[in-house]
């Protein structure tokens, strides 16, 4: 009985293998491959020689990569913060009952639901310095001391942090607003009954049980963040002064634009290895939490 | 438009005509190249050359095949055919950054002992720059683009002033006149700075007219840390970003910069000769009928120059029809031919007689006034790694200027280091 079963597990398991093969493992593969190669577009005549670790000794003494790292640190911490913050807000306001809950949960959806490179070019006119609706909240009509925001290298940052806040925190809610809905209403109750107000009642009952879908949240959103392309590639292009060239967007430039491929290869391979690194130790954390919180 | 139906049955005759002609007599039967191009604004145009060509040539059959119109999708195309050694391709068109790295790979044919020298004087100098790497020439100048300088004409003649001949000039005369007009929206220059192919391309100008150079094309040599580029890239920083040049314009492309001027909100711009156009329709521009085009100033004791862009023939080294392909490039770079693209689809030629032609002076008065510009015109670094040192300099442009307390001098070091390793890398793959 039990070879049989089997057989029928993996007669069901074969196509998700199989796609993740083709999709996801075979990709990931070439590009190690081509990461320790010396490939050119442009020199074909090179016959991409093995070149060991050369590609990763050049991302080393990278200035402008090293500068991206840090561009792309800034961005991931302060849109993973605001993310979760606003995040939470939300979702205990839609997690209340109130006339219209149902469409305003809707709503709250829709930043989420644009494609980003849409929202990248809605942005990329709102922050617009001459016609942009920004300038013309703040400024009003005609003036010409308007702020060129993504003319400078700080706002032009700020702009798209901005922007992706705008865009994913109504996920970081949706996350957070499943962890609410598991709270038993009984709870509330009792500490309403023991005579709980309603700050102590979010620090001591809602706080630590939302605790572990806080941290899946965190853990979708540092990953997410980490791959930032679109925003800067369509508001930008890295640009002024490289001060929003993400790591993503600087692999790509390497790969695409200079037809660098090789180095190319070993910037994304650097950024799959950092985002590993961070969803192996967060979910030994969240594991950890959730292990804590069914206890 | 009541002959588009009428081409399309003549389109239709002589393609019946040839199928029941070409199936008796197999004796002669044509030789068939294929020319692999993009989408043309007016296909109807290159459609009526080539029949004109299969006129002339009734051996040879053109078969067009047609690519995306992004110049970086187009490449991505071109390239895998002729790294695969496709022999499908005999002709295909190429941008003007692109000779030196068919050439250098092998893919195009060098076309040297065809396109003599003689013949090569008769086109636009820059052109031919373009297209020669090492001394050997691998394409044929099809049509150019170049930067050009664009005023608006009733401003300067209400304050009396010609047209400027230098970047100081150009500051006086645009101070004087937003001190008269007293509008607060006004500027004196809007052109493109953001980090993108475009700001090579305008910085470049302002560097070689002031006697900078980024590469030595002879000895290989990095200029870009020299005093004329650096002090070229701080006046830019000084003088114009933030200055005469809003300071929105260090993430301003074509179409933003193009909007300032037509909604006559800056006096001077620089733009490609499609801004022509676009300034004179009254139903996108408010400076229409008010627009002056000529060439770009420069600094003083210098010439001024413009960015080189446009498109030219190569020949496949893979494929097997070089002859005939040959004879397809030289009918449609011809004067006969450049003529017909000029009038009829506003392509700007590259041969300077066509220039002169009373045809073509008839119906586009505006191409005379264009032609100093274009023989100013100067092509960006010929490397086949050009890609790699636009990269570098876009970095050091945009970081020069997008703050006024820069240190140009290290950061231009810094570039020309990066520049010289791109150098090296070309250099020893040649050996």
């Amino acid at each position: 009985m039990i070879p049989k079963d089997r057989k029928l597990y993996l007669a069901l398991l074969a196509p998700t293998l199989l796609v993740l093969l083709v999709f996801i493992v075979a990709p990931i593969t070439q590009s190690i491959i081509s990461s320790f190669h010396r490939i050119i577009i442009g020199l074909p005549q090179l016959n991409s020689p093995f070149i060991g670790l050369e590609n990763y000794q050049e991302l080393f003494h990278d200035s402008v990569a090293r500068h991206s790292f840090w561009v792309t640190l800034l961005f991931v911490s302060t849109t993973t913060f605001f993310e979760l913050l606003l995040g939470l807000l939300l979702a205990l306001l839609i997690h209340h009952r109130f006339p219209g809950r149902g469409s305003l949960r809707a709503c709250v959806l829709i930043p989420w639901a644009i494609p980003t490179v849409v929202s990248a070019q809605m942005w990329r006119f709102l922050f617009n310095d001459a016609y942009g609706m920004i300038n013309y909240a703040i400024f009003g009509h005609g003036v010409a001391h308007y702020i060129p925001w993504l003319a400078k290298p700080g706002t032009a940052l700020f702009a798209i942090i901005l922007a992706d806040i705008w865009k994913t925190s109504s996920f970081a809610a949706l996350l957070i607003l499943a962890g609410l809905q598991i709270i038993p209403e009984e709870l509330y109750q009792a500490a309403k009954v023991d005579g709980a107000s309603m700050w102590r009642r979010f620090w001591h009952v809602t706080w630590p049980l939302i605790r572990p879908a806080i941290l899946v949240a965190l853990l979708f959103r540092t990953i997410d963040a980490f791959r930032v392309f679109d925003l800067a590639f369509v508001m930008t292009q890295g640009g002024p002064a490289d001060a929003t060239n993400v790591l993503q967007l600087y692999g790509y430039k390497k790969m695409f634009v200079e037809g660098w491929m090789g180095y190319g290869s070993t910037i994304s391979v650097s950024v799959f290895v950092i985002v590993l690194v961070l969803a192996v130790v967060y979910v030994r954390m969240v594991g950890r939490r959730l292990l804590e919180a069914s206890l | 438009m009541n002959w588009r139906p009428l081409t399309k049955t003549i389109r239709l005759f002589i393609l019946l005509a040839i199928v029941f002609l070409s199936v008796p007599s197999r004796a002669s039967e044509p030789q068939t190249i294929v020319f692999l191009m993009w989408k043309p604004n007016q296909p109807e145009v290159r459609e009526r050359l080539i029949e004109r060509f299969h006129e002339t040539h009734p051996n040879i059959r053109v078969q067009v095949q047609i690519g995306p119109h992004s110049s970086t999708e187009f490449h991505a195309i071109v390239t895998q055919r002729l790294k695969n050694k496709d022999t499908s391709v005999d002709v295909f068109l190429m941008d003007v950054i692109w000779p030196a790295e068919f050439a250098s790979a092998g893919w195009a044919v060098d076309l040297t002992s065809r396109f003599s020298k003689k013949a090569q004087k008769a086109f636009l100098p820059a052109t031919i720059a373009a297209n020669t790497y090492h001394g050997r020439i691998y394409g044929v100048p099809y049509f150019l683009d170049a930067g050009l300088f664009y005023y608006r004409k009733d401003l300067l003649d209400k304050y009396s002033f010609d047209p400027p001949k230098s970047w100081h000039d150009m500051l006086a005369q645009g101070k004087a006149i937003l001190k008269g007009e007293a509008d607060p929206t006004l500027h004196i220059f809007s052109a493109q700075f953001k980090q993108y192919e475009g700001l090579v391309c305008d910085m470049l100008e302002f560097i070689w007219s002031h006697g900078g150079r980024i590469i030595d094309q002879r000895t290989g040599k990095v200029l870009v840390a020299e005093p004329p580029s650096i002090q070229a890239v701080t006046f830019v920083r000084d003088q114009i970003i933030g200055k005469a040049a809003p300071q929105g314009v260090i993430n301003y492309e074509e179409p933003e910069s193009l909007e300032v001027f037509l909604q006559g909100k800056a006096v001077f711009h620089r733009n490609w000769p499609y801004a022509w156009t676009v300034a004179n329709d009254p139903e996108r521009s408010k400076v229409a009928g008010r627009v002056g085009v000529g060439t770009l100033p420069a600094f003083p004791g210098h010439r001024p120059a413009a960015a080189l862009g446009g498109w030219q023939f190569g020949i496949s080294r893979w494929s097997e029809h070089v002859e005939e392909a040959w004879e397809f490039v030289e009918f449609m770079t011809s004067f006969d031919s450049q003529e017909i693209l000029a009038i009829q689809a506003g392509l700007a030629p590259t041969r300077v007689a066509v220039y002169k032609d009373p045809v073509v002076q008839d119906k586009m008065p505006h191409l005379k006034d264009f032609l100093p510009a274009f023989k100013s015109a100067r092509p960006r670094p010929v490397s086949p790694l050009y890609p790699m040192i636009s990269q570098e300099l876009q970095r050091f442009f945009s970081r020069a200027i997008a703050e006024s307390k820069t240190d140009v001098q290290n950061l231009a070091q810094a570039t020309s280091a990066r520049i010289r390793r791109v150098v090296q890398m070309e250099a020893a793959v040649r050996r």
